[in-house]
């Protein structure tokens, strides 16, 4: 009855609303209208824009999450390092902190006057002040770099776990052989963290692409000019400051079919759910 | 098992002597002085009788807008709603709010200027406790003893004020700043250029000689006479204000407590001249008041009146006046000593004096939405004044249009 009423009852409303004139005008007497909204989502060049930002802003966040995720483990997983719970900390405390709290303070720390970005690139770097978040392209890598701020430590995490069940015996027999550490970790530890990875990439793609928190906040509602939205930034903005029901339903739809069709592509692709051993 | 306990437990505790009484619940956005004076008054109202129980709950205006259309249209949500006189176009449009009148006679409104009573239609919908929510020139009287009439003046004076002071090469004190994100802040500088957001025949009307020349004056405060920062947000103009790193901000009505708890020596004064036109800059003007859910049940009538009538009553708006210095608009407040004789309040009804009224069009949000993105370009250089004003044209006709699939 809960599932019913919190996840069927929502979605199935959803998609009957996307096929709805659902708007600020028909909001009580709002009727079936068949795909008009659907045709005036994907038809819109703006939406073909945002699914490309929307992309970009997935890919990078992903890779760079992964990337210093896995990185950071492998490092804490070798026996010099010292102080090993605290380093785990230390990399945890991003993830740790309510996301809006890290989200406003990075936007803080972006101003281009005031700002503790510009003030280092400005004063110990010698180069010129970056217009954070007045321009387009910049603004977009802020909200990207606050985003890979706060995703890495997931990563970490997980990864930390991978490294932790790899028998120790698998690399006692290849420094037998002679192997480099490069060659250990191509053939021992990326193929045994790969069934503990590849779900975690794939919770990380779908969680970074309705991601709507660090947009919405870092940009102030997809600052400037509406050029920093990823699609579920754009779907919040059209349904309750636009009060474009029908026509923010059908494009969460579009953006249900997009995820849904990558989610079991990826997994049939990279065979995630068999077993390794 | 343990779950049950637990929710059994909440709803017992959910009972207590308030439980016997009539519930009242007010959303609103009163911001934090002015937020305490209706707490305040909320709590000396429960404590006088035993038949009503007002409960109050803070929302964010744009938060509570949304969140009370989508509650009423359900059925549900407050039974009352307090915000500016603009949300009504859109309660209106949705049939969220029930009109005034089914539950007050002439001479309940009669208490009232008409300017205090927001009209649409046939009916009214807002009864106000203040007139304003104004932007107006607040200057800090340490850096600035006599405001100015007009912008000359004021630029005048304002490359003087605008300095480094501690020889570093970078500036630690503007003459002047405000929001630059929002355009709400940007009306001010239109309608002294003599423009404004719709045209004669109720059409917006953005893309005009007043839009170029007033964006392009403030790029002139920004980039030819350097006596206002780069860039602004809400927050970072109220910082630097407050630090005194500002001389004078625009800035309204809920702000001014504000700088009063912190200490700040401020004055109010009209937002300058504009030497070409000799107009004003001219703010948007609108009552904020109480407006009353569609689905208040008859039963809560006589309670809702009453907690309306204790709300707009004329000891509340003087108390509001004499700490807030918003303008009140019960006749009998108006006529108190001490509304008269408060000087920020005076000042802030001379900028009122030159304000426009907000327009009750359900457009008017696009009209926000659309101008905000190539408000926001032309200030980062990414686009002309010239082409900023047909962006802001073309962007409001699409989210205008847009809105009626």
């Amino acid at each position: 009855v809960i599932v019913v009423a919190v996840v069927a009852y929502p979605f199935f409303y959803n998609v009957v609303l996307s096929f709805s004139n659902a708007n600020i005008y028909h909001l009580r007497d709002w009727k079936i209208i068949g795909l008009a909204q659907y045709v005036a989502v994907l038809s819109d060049p703006i939406f073909w824009n945002i699914l490309w930002k929307t992309i970009i802003w997935t890919v990078v966040n992903v890779v760079f999450h992964v990337g210093l995720g896995v990185f950071l483990a492998v490092v804490l997983n070798q026996h010099f390092v010292v102080g090993k719970p605290a380093w785990r900390t230390l990399f945890i405390l991003p993830w740790a902190i309510p996301q809006y709290i890290t989200a406003l303070t990075w936007r803080g720390m972006f101003n281009y006057e005031y700002g503790a970005i510009n003030l280092l690139i400005t004063q110990y770097l010698n180069l010129p002040a970056v217009e954070w978040l007045r321009s387009p392209f910049e603004a977009f890598v802020a909200v990207i770099l606050t985003n890979i701020w706060l995703g890495f430590p997931f990563m970490m995490v997980i990864a930390l776990g991978g490294l932790q069940s790899i028998p120790g015996e698998l690399y006692e027999a290849a420094d037998v052989d002679g192997a480099s550490e490069w060659r250990k970790f191509w053939t021992i530890t990326a193929p045994l963290l790969k069934p503990v990875m590849i779900p975690a990439i794939t919770l990380g793609v779908v969680w970074t692409f309705n991601n709507i928190n660090i947009v919405w906040l870092v940009s102030n509602t997809g600052e400037p000019n509406d050029q920093t939205h990823i699609l579920v930034s754009y779907v919040y903005k059209a349904a309750f400051n636009m009060y474009r029901f029908g026509w923010a339903a059908a494009l969460s739809m579009v953006i249900f079919g997009i995820l849904f069709v990558f989610t079991q592509i990826f997994l049939r692709r990279t065979r995630a759910t068999e077993a390794v051993y | 098992m343990l779950l049950t306990v637990v929710v059994v437990g909440v709803l017992l505790g959910c009972g207590g002597p308030e439980s016997d009484r009539t519930r009242i619940r007010i959303w609103h956005q009163k911001l934090t002085v002015e937020r305490l004076i209706l707490e305040d008054a909320v709590a000396a109202y429960n404590a006088d009788q035993d038949s009503v129980f007002v409960e109050t709950l803070y929302k964010e205006n744009e938060e509570l807008r949304n969140l009370f259309v989508t509650a009423a249209v359900g059925g549900q949500g407050p039974e009352l709603v307090y915000g500016p006189a603009d949300n009504v176009a859109l309660y209106a449009a949705t049939e969220t709010i029930r009109p005034l009148d089914d539950l007050f006679g002439p001479e309940f409104f009669d208490q009232f200027e008409e300017d205090g009573r927001v009209e649409l239609g046939d009916s009214t919908w807002i009864i106000g406790d203040q007139i304003g929510n104004h932007l107006a020139l607040v200057y800090n009287r340490e850096l600035i003893p006599s405001p100015p009439e007009t912008f000359s003046e004021f630029i005048k004076m304002g490359e003087k004020l605008t300095a480094d002071t501690d020889g570093d090469g970078q500036i630690d004190r503007y003459a002047l700043t405000w929001n630059y994100t929002e355009p709400y802040f940007f009306i001010p500088f239109l309608t002294g250029f003599g423009g404004w957001v719709y045209d004669d025949e109720g059409q917006p009307s953005l893309d005009t000689d007043a839009t170029v020349k007033a964006i392009q004056f403030i790029l002139d405060l920004r980039d030819k006479y350097k006596i206002i920062p780069r860039e602004g947000d809400y927050d970072i103009a109220n910082l630097l204000f407050m630090d005194g790193r500002a001389a004078a901000i625009i800035n309204g009505p809920w702000s001014w407590s504000g700088y009063e708890e912190a200490g700040l020596d401020f004055g109010l004064a009209r937002i300058p001249k504009m030497d070409e036109t000799g107009l004003w800059s001219s703010p948007m003007v609108a009552v904020k008041g109480y407006a009353v859910n569609v689905n208040l049940p008859d039963r809560k009538i006589p309670a809702v009146r009453d907690v309306i009538e204790m709300l707009t009553s004329a000891k509340m708006q003087v108390k509001m006046a004499s700490r807030l210095a918003t303008t009140p608009v019960n006749k009998a407040a108006l006529r108190d000593s001490t509304v008269l004789q408060n000087e920020l309040l005076q000042e802030s009804t001379r900028q009122i004096e030159v304000g426009r009224r907000m327009p009750l069009e359900p457009s008017l949000r696009q009209i926000w939405d659309g101008a905000r993105g190539p408000y926001q370009l032309v200030m980062n250089g990414s686009v002309t004044a010239e082409e900023a004003a047909r962006m802001m044209q073309e962007k409001i006709e699409k989210l205008i249009a847009d809105t009626f699939l």
